[in-house]
């Protein structure tokens, strides 16, 4: 922690603006994969010799459904994942990494739980039994059950999806059961998980040598490369 | 924490609203 003696309070927008900015171009970059995904779905309409759908019936298809939970899954494993594996793991030099010796889940004192917490501290962090403990995995309860819903989300869009084109092919539908151990399924996956891997192991070293000047990411731009755990 | 909490809860109706409506569409077009 570093000198910011007051916390200066704004409105509702510069309060709020990381949140706004990512919601904001979170339903930007869906509207726009709803559009390209529509126009590219009845391209293989065209090609397939079938008629072409209306936009809301594409935004009511298993293949549109399909596309977007696909990803959703993907993203929240990854941070699922991160959060997990910051608790047992450093990272020597990186910002993102608590320091050397502090792997595990840390002291009651360290963590400010039950007579260690202050008067500010959340009620639950203070309460105690069942309650801090499930308010101390709050963060990884809820990331792991996105993750979680949205995978079982894109088995049965990918499902119906899947035996959609089945059908166009004269060929047998299949059980979910045999969906979710299919090629299909594990590749649309781990495209997407391997992706998402390697793009949070780069910020775990990358950061050790790098930096951005003024991103809460990084480390000071003066900060050793030794140095672990240190954001501006 | 007034208006955090405004957009926590924003962000998790989203979240539930789209968890919801894709499942359904999966189920729905068995």
């Amino acid at each position: 922690m570093s000198q910011q003696p007051e916390q200066r309070r704004g409105g509702f927008v510069r309060d709020n603006a990381i949140s706004l900015f990512f919601g904001a171009i979170f339903l930007a970059a869906l509207v726009g994969q709803a559009f390209s995904g529509w126009a590219e779905y009845n391209n293989q309409q065209v090609a397939d010799g079938l008629a072409t759908i209306s936009l809301a019936s594409y935004l009511t298809s298993a293949s549109f459904g399909v596309d977007v939970v696909e990803n959703w899954q993907s993203e929240y494993l990854q941070f699922l994942l991160y959060i997990w594996a910051t608790v047992w793991f450093i990272q020597h030099g990186s910002p993102e990494s608590k320091t050397p010796g502090e792997e595990g889940p840390e002291t009651a004192a360290d963590q400010k739980l039950g007579s260690r917490a202050r008067a500010s501290s959340p009620a639950w962090a203070k309460a105690g039994g069942w309650r801090t403990r499930v308010f101390s995995n709050s963060l990884v309860l809820v990331m792991g059950s996105i993750f979680v819903l949205s995978w079982l989300a894109q088995s049965l869009t990918g499902m119906a999806a899947y035996n959609e084109q089945q059908i166009v092919q004269l060929e047998d539908p299949v059980s979910w059961s045999t969906y979710v151990m299919s090629a299909e399924f594990w590749n649309r996956t781990m495209q997407n998980w391997q992706s998402e891997f390697l793009a949070v192991g780069s910020m775990a070293i990358l950061a050790v040598f790098l930096r951005q000047r003024g991103s809460a990411e990084s480390k000071p731009v003066g900060e050793p490369h030794e140095s672990t755990g240190a954001t501006a | 924490m007034r208006s955090q909490r405004i957009v926590f809860t924003a962000y998790l109706v989203v979240i539930i609203a789209g968890l919801l409506y894709f499942t359904a569409l999966g189920l729905g077009h068995r």
